[in-house]
């Protein structure tokens, strides 16, 4: 995702800013056709950078909505110095975060450790070439991901997740979060270790659980 | 937390071995990693430890693209949620403009009264200007007796008067 956005050409992608700023002085000027383009054109990744901040709660609809009305209403005040994509994603971020702090959003804690099934299946996806193709399996393959997720610290984990599931640059991510781009690399590096160690941790949980009910089996049979 | 402590590479590194996992490094860049992780056993065991994260969160699906009707949808929100913006503002606005005609008649009459006290101010002085007559006018209406003599002709005259006196 974001290999396919920095496959496009200079030029290309030049005449498309040059697009977008013309699209934006449109909106300024009260064309709400042009900001209906705007949106056709940003839904998806506004889209994606509120779920990877919310992290799929009911409420993602709302905010998106939210963040497109703000939009409308601030458009004039836009001028156009830097990237629209850029201004609107640092709105979407903000929003978020007004979101989680005026709603006191509790994390999602997953008291449950993963079963015997979720455990074979998470190592299939970790060790496979490939994501999972069927939906079914994307879903679950996304659950028991989430419930990995959710034990990493919450910036970090935004971070990770719009970068590696949503597909983020380093550099709009930066923008967005008003980081250095080293910054950003330093803690991806780091939370993608985080990561790992819950993995284990789970897996590892999951073994010792399995082994103990292993011995005590045998140890029941022997008596 | 130990074997996380083991795991921890050199923070110079860290951001080398990010663009290494992605896929981003190249050039003088790899070269330079490839040396260090050759002596460096921390950053070998680092990197190690967070390559499979990248396969792993490959589990997950990105957010789908909510479809073409959304933007229409979005549009049609914003107009309600402006026109219901300018419902609330209507609803004020007698209130609005009965206090601005106020605040204007207020105002107004304001002005009319520090105009009028300011004329009368003028009018007051000039009363007062044409009572007050300056000491030089009065020294020419009366000109002081005893006042310094102008020519030699008068200190003559009051030399010979006060002479005349003595005698």
């Amino acid at each position: 995702m974001a290999a396919s956005a920095s496959a496009i050409s200079l030029p290309a992608r030049a005449r498309k800013r040059e697009e977008e700023a013309e699209l934006v002085r449109l909106a300024q000027s009260g064309e709400e056709a042009a900001f209906e383009e705007l949106i056709k054109r940003h839904q998806q990744r506004v889209f994606g950078l509120v779920n990877g901040i919310l992290r799929r709660r009911e409420d993602v609809e709302d905010v998106v909505q939210q963040v497109f009305l703000k939009v409308f209403v601030s458009i004039k005040r836009f001028d156009l110095r830097a990237a629209f994509s850029t201004w609107l994603y640092k709105i979407t971020v903000n929003e978020c975060w007004d979101y989680l702090r005026k709603k006191k959003v509790r994390p999602l804690v997953y008291e449950t450790d993963l079963s015997e099934e979720q455990v074979s299946r998470l190592d299939g996806v970790a060790s496979a070439e490939r994501p999972p193709e069927s939906p079914a399996r994307q879903a679950e393959a996304r659950d028991i991901l989430e419930q990995l997720l959710d034990e990493l610290p919450e910036r970090d984990r935004e971070l990770l997740v719009l970068k590696e599931v949503e597909g983020f640059s380093v550099q709009e991510l930066a923008e967005m979060l008003d980081l250095n781009v080293n910054t950003v690399k330093v803690r991806l590096f780091r939370v993608r270790a985080r990561l790992m160690d819950v993995y284990q941790r789970r897996v590892g949980v999951h073994e010792d659980h399995s082994a103990a009910k292993g011995r005590s089996k045998t140890d029941g049979s022997e008596i | 937390m130990e074997a996380r402590f083991n795991q921890m590479a050199c923070p110079e590194f860290e951001v080398l071995l990010e663009d290494h996992l992605t896929g981003d490094l190249s050039g003088a860049d790899a070269k330079i990693l490839a040396e260090h992780l050759e002596d460096c056993v921390a950053c070998s065991a680092a990197l190690e430890h967070a390559a499979p994260s990248v396969q792993l969160l490959r589990a997950a699906p990105p957010s789908a693209d909510p479809g073409p009707g959304y933007s229409r949808m979005v549009m049609a929100r914003i107009r309600a949620e402006i026109s219901k913006r300018g419902e609330q503002k209507s609803i004020w606005q007698p209130f609005v403009s009965l206090a601005w005609r106020f605040a204007a008649t207020a105002t107004l009459a304001l002005a009319l009264l520090v105009t009028f006290d300011a004329v009368r101010h003028v009018q007051y002085d000039r009363q007062t200007d044409l009572a007050y007559v300056p000491v030089t006018e009065t020294r020419d209406l009366f000109p002081d007796p005893a006042g310094l003599p102008a020519n030699r002709d008068e200190v003559l005259m009051m030399v010979a008067d006060t002479n005349h006196g003595k005698q």
